[in-house]
């Protein structure tokens, strides 16, 4: 089969041009990029252009570029940006202070299938450090915590001494961003950044569970309003930004938002924004090449899965089956969804909740999808940070019943049953605080309408006797 | 005013409230758990969700909020022109789902639990729940914990809504309580090594909606729909809490905050929820008294009443000094009495307020807090409800003595008095009040003591007469924070105790009758067999009046200084629906 050709709006990788992958390189000669590397092969060059403008139009230029959060969401950046509280400025654009303002960066990636912010803490933490700058220049924050996964032990360990190299080489630092240059907003900007390490919990990857931890409180999701960009780390205002949405910010300075928006696609549905730019996409399960690829948003999970350049097809040849779209709190692609363009309108064109971190979980033909529930419901009824009644008590009760099912001990009555539990938790009904008991609800809910049949085939029929009417008798 | 509309009810609002203090000002009945007026708000247990509609600003048309999701209204704002709706079919389903949620891990173990009858699972179980469970796995088993000294955790019966976690953080700022572990598996837990022992602790038991969090002390010794509520206010301290005496068959079984956000808001201390064990403790005093060749026995009232009045009398008559000590632990209605007696026995009479207690020092919670903040609550050094009450009546009559000036004018230290006889009130919750400086300055003179409890200065007393806690009566107290504050009676008196009020109307009225007999007394055979009608005297015994606060007040208010009992005493909100499932009907 003839694919279209990767990334035809550009002609090399963008996050990791500095580290060797699929499609364009072997991934053998990877390894972490110094300072020095990193400055030789045009590092930190889009941070002064961005010291170069007034921070106002750095976000401009961010908003203008349409790039939209890769840690789920897939909420514009500069629109997030854009909700801090204004700086006033007098007529000679002198800005008044903004008081303390803190960057929360996310990078508790612990969807279970996403590995994509890893690769670049992995090796080139630099340019995670110049988006940092660059965020905090725009949004006018001296404060930068980065959230780190409790499991990353090596990526800590490399952020932190780039870090330390940073500092070294006047990045940070109390002189001013890149050594005390001056900047457009008049004066130097001074920016401080810490690796805060996360405990294992997988809800502090929830922006406001993520401040709590920060806090050095129980990581519960804070109900909104107030929004963190109002009141956020200790009741400052804070931007939450993931790893790869700010890995993109240095060229989006330096090579413009024409440029970035160039890549991907518009969106194919009426009024909706479009889905620009490359996206990290880490595929794991039955392909013959599993791993993170660099790719413009908008290729089909077909391509992706099948095309030699990157992941050669699924594994001994076996049929698709379907895929969990971009992390398992997205739900899964059906069968007859191979043809899914991995873009932001997924979630509307193909029943699933979104594109999540675009990082794919292809299942093949023998897999057994009633396992792949359980597992599910096992993870989200381990996670729930235990707040709220629906999902507290919904994830216990819908993984028992999964196990039952599983087992062969299940009930027809028990499939509606399932349905009903998970249908009626997240915050989309407005039933939770958080998206946590949404991940829930649609992950087990499209695997249970997309495979109806295999769970069907699991339970044994309910005995349901002729000649009453079961209506009457549920609705009594 | 602003108004919304709750399920069709027009209500009016202050800005700032919101959806769900709206609905309960106006007692629109919403269902909640983890919201609590005196706590932040965590919107977690999402039973008290609704639909909220309200009018587009660009159009004013009306338009489903937020897409048309469930909103909780115990975090939503009220805004002008909302339309909320707990009973439309979408918030239904969703009370019906939390509740069997909530139930799918609860051991539904009613018939051993303390909380059943005040629980809220049971009560919104009835009201909003489904009546079924379609739950049929395991339930998580969780084990019970001994959290502190009143406090014992039920963890499978909670409910995690974090009231009591928020209260030792929000309120007392010890931060005694936590939630450990996650998702279903969670529990409320103590950090070991470190009880939730503080002054306010047992508030948890309040707050918390089921009984997963129980009182030590009322644990299985009474059921609560035996108990009768009689609001009151605390008798120990000086803060004037408000209070619910509860209590079956003239015991008292618990001691329950009333809320009053002028004075203690939602919370009582401790010492003032279990300082009632002296009502019922051994060290009652059960009869009157008289000394009877140098021991105390015990006698009738009549008997009492007559020996006293004689010998305050006769040292009157004998150009000593009455002195008459009110102790800060009796209502102002019987200090008004008890100093209307005595001035009646003798116009030069002393007044004097008997020892006041302190211990420790004043405290506001939490530590810092500013003590005007809606949501602070102080704790009161002084241990007594009422000694600006006293001080103020008895001020009306005369120089009002402090506790030292009146053992001084007992002759303490010089061993000269002008004192001859010697009223002195006692009712303190324990014994300690009367120490060898009070017992030296009453020896060698006539002392008739009125008091709850055995204590040291019986052994300076002729006539003893036992008198009744506030529970056994009716008064007003006033409180350090100047609130005067009227108490209902809610048992009957233990034993013979009779009211310090009663006591000093029915020695008014002793006095009253005694010239006629004391004229002849020296011609008189007495017999004093106990048991035994005196022979000479007058068979008909002293008619007095019944004490009754609300009467004397109203009398007390014509005194010049006095008039603030008229009207400045606040009685308790009487509740005002009236149960209609027992109509009286005519035979
Ligand atoms: C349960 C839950 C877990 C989440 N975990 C992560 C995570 O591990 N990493 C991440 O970047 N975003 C995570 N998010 C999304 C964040 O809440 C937030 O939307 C994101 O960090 C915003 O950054 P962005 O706009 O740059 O994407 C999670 C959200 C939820 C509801
Ligand atoms: S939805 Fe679940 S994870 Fe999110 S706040 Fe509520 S209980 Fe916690
Ligand atoms: S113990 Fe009671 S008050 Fe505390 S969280 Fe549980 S149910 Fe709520
Ligand atoms: S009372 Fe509103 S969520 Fe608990």
């Amino acid at each position: 089969m003839a694919f279209p050709p990767i990334n035809p709006n550009l002609s090399g990788p963008v996050l990791t041009q500095r580290i060797p992958g699929w499609p364009y390189a072997d991934p053998k000669g990877r390894h972490v990029v110094s300072y020095e590397e990193y400055v030789k092969t045009g590092g930190y060059e889009g941070l002064r252009k961005a010291l170069g403008m007034r921070p106002d139009a750095v976000t401009e230029e961010v908003k203008a570029s349409m790039l939209r959060g890769r840690g789920g969401a897939g909420f514009p950046t500069g629109l997030k940006w854009t909700f801090l509280p204004k700086v006033k400025a007098d007529e000679s654009g002198r800005e008044e202070d903004a008081g303390r303002r803190y960057l929360a960066i996310n990078a508790d990636e612990s969807e279970p299938g996403t590995f994509k912010d890893r690769l670049l803490m992995d090796f080139d933490p630099h340019l995670v450090l110049e988006g940092i700058a660059i965020c905090c220049y725009a949004c006018r924050i001296s404060t930068a915590y980065i959230f780190i996964r409790g499991e990353y032990h090596h990526q800590a360990k490399v952020l932190e001494k780039a870090i330390a190299e940073a500092y070294a080489n006047g990045v940070f630092g109390g002189k001013g961003l890149l050594g005390g240059a001056s900047t457009a907003r008049g004066g130097s900007w001074a920016v401080d950044c810490y690796v805060h390490r996360g405990a294992g919990a997988y809800i502090c990857g929830e922006e406001t569970a993520l401040l709590e931890g920060l806090e050095g409180k129980r990581g519960w999701p804070r109900i909104k309003p107030p929004f963190p960009a109002i009141k956020g780390l200790f009741g400052r205002p804070t931007i939450i930004n993931n790893v790869e949405t700010l890995a993109h910010l240095p060229s989006i300075v330096s090579q413009g938002s024409g440029w970035f928006v160039k890549q991907g696609r518009a969106s194919s549905l009426a009024g909706q924004m479009g889905s620009h730019g490359t996206k990290l996409m880490g595929v794991s399960g039955h392909v013959n090449r599993p791993g993170t690829y660099e790719l413009e948003l908008g290729i089909t999970l077909r391509q992706l899965v099948e095309d030699p350049a990157l992941c050669g097809g699924m594994r001994k040849g076996k049929k698709f089956k379907g895929a969990i779209a971009g992390g398992i709190s997205m739900g899964v692609l059906g069968p007859d969804q191979f043809d899914a363009e991995m873009d932001f309108d997924i979630g509307r064109k193909y029943n699933v909740l979104g594109l999540g971190t675009a990082c794919p979980t292809v299942f093949d033909e023998d897999t057994d999808m009633v396992a792949v529930a359980r597992n599910i419901a096992r993870f989200f009824k381990h996670e729930s940070c235990g707040q709220c009644t629906p999902c507290r008590e919904g994830s216990g009760w819908l993984y028992q019943l999964m196990t039952r099912i599983e087992d062969g001990q299940g009930r027809t009555k028990d499939l509606d049953l399932a349905l009903e539990i998970a249908t009626s938790m997240g915050s989309m009904p407005g039933t939770t605080i958080c998206g946590l008991a949404d991940g829930n609800n649609w992950a087990v809910r499209t695997i249970m309408n997309k495979y109806r049949g295999e769970f069907e085939a699991r339970v044994r029929p309910t005995f349901v006797p002729v000649k009453v009417s079961v209506g009457a008798m549920a609705r009594g | 005013m602003p108004s919304i509309t709750i399920n069709g009810t027009p209500c009016s609002f202050t800005p700032g409230q919101t959806i769900l203090q709206v609905a309960n000002a106006a007692g629109i009945d919403i269902p909640q758990y983890c919201y609590h007026d005196g706590l932040s708000i965590v919107a977690s247990c999402r039973i008290c969700l609704a639909e909220v509609w309200a009018p587009n600003p660009k159009t004013g048309q009306v338009e489903p909020q937020m897409g048309g999701k469930l909103q909780p209204t115990c975090q939503t704002p009220a805004a002008e022109g909302m339309v909320v709706y707990t009973d439309s079919p979408k918030a239904v389903a969703n009370q019906k789902a939390v509740m069997e949620y909530l139930l799918i891990n609860h051991p539904l173990d009613c018939p051993v639990c303390d909380q059943a009858g005040e629980c809220l699972l049971q009560d919104y179980s009835y009201e909003y729940g489904r009546g079924v469970s379609r739950f049929e796995e395991q339930k998580v088993k969780q084990p019970k914990k001994d959290l502190g000294p009143h406090v014992l955790l039920y963890s499978d019966r909670c409910i995690m809504c974090t009231r009591c976690v928020r209260f030792t953080r929000e309120v007392t700022g010890t931060g005694e309580l936590m939630v450990a572990g996650r998702g279903n598996k969670e529990e409320i837990d103590v950090f070991p090594g470190v009880p939730l022992d503080n002054d306010l602790s047992a508030n948890v038991i309040d707050l918390c909606p089921v009984g997963a969090l129980l009182d030590k002390d009322f644990l299985f010794s009474q059921r609560v729909w035996f108990l009768k509520s009689t609001p009151s206010i605390d008798p120990l301290t000086a803060s004037g809490d408000n209070i619910f005496i509860e209590h079956n068959q003239g015991q008292v079984y618990r001691i329950k905050p009333r809320t009053n956000p002028a004075a203690n808001r939602w919370w009582i201390t401790d010492e003032v929820r279990y300082g009632w064990k002296f009502v019922h403790g051994d060290h009652r005093l059960a009869s009157p008294m008289v000394r009877q060749y140098g021991t105390l026995v015990g006698c009738d009232y009549a008997r009492a009443y007559e020996a006293a009045v004689e010998g305050l009398q006769k040292a009157a008559a004998g150009g000593k000094k009455v002195a008459l000590l009110v102790s800060p632990m009796i209502a102002c209605e019987e200090a008004y009495l008890l100093a209307s007696l005595v001035k009646a026995i003798d116009p030069e009479a002393v007044l004097g307020v008997g020892p006041v207690p302190v211990r420790g020092r004043d405290r506001i919670y939490p530590e810092g807090a500013d003590e005007s903040h809606p949501r602070s609550f102080k704790m009161y050094a002084e241990k007594a409800p009422n000694a600006r009450g006293v001080r103020r009546v008895l001020a009306s009559f005369g120089p009002v003595l402090e506790y030292a000036d009146v053992l001084r004018t007992l002759g303490a230290g010089s061993g000269r008095s002008d004192a001859g006889a010697v009223l002195v009130t006692g009712n303190y919750p324990d014994a300690a009040w009367a120490g060898d400086e009070l017992t030296g300055a009453l020896a060698g003179k006539f002392v008739v003591l009125i008091d709850t409890l055995t204590s040291a200065a019986m052994g300076e007393a002729d006539v003893v007469l036992p008198s009744a806690t506030w529970a056994e009566k009716d008064g007003t107290f006033e409180s350090a924070r100047g609130h005067l504050q009227a108490f209902e009676r809610a048992i009957p008196p233990v034993g013979l105790a009779k009211s310090e009020g009663q006591i000093a109307l029915d020695l008014r009225a002793e006095l009253d009758r005694a010239p006629a007999r004391v004229s002849g007394a020296d011609l008189m055979v007495v017999n004093t067999t106990p048991g035994q009608v005196a022979a000479a005297v007058e068979v008909a015994p002293p008619r007095s009046k019944a004490y009754a606060a609300a009467a004397v007040r109203a009398e007390m208010a014509s005194r010049p200084g006095l008039d603030v009992f008229s009207t400045g005493v606040r009685t308790p909100e009487q509740p005002t629906a009236a149960r209609t499932d027992m109509p009286i009907v005519a035979l």
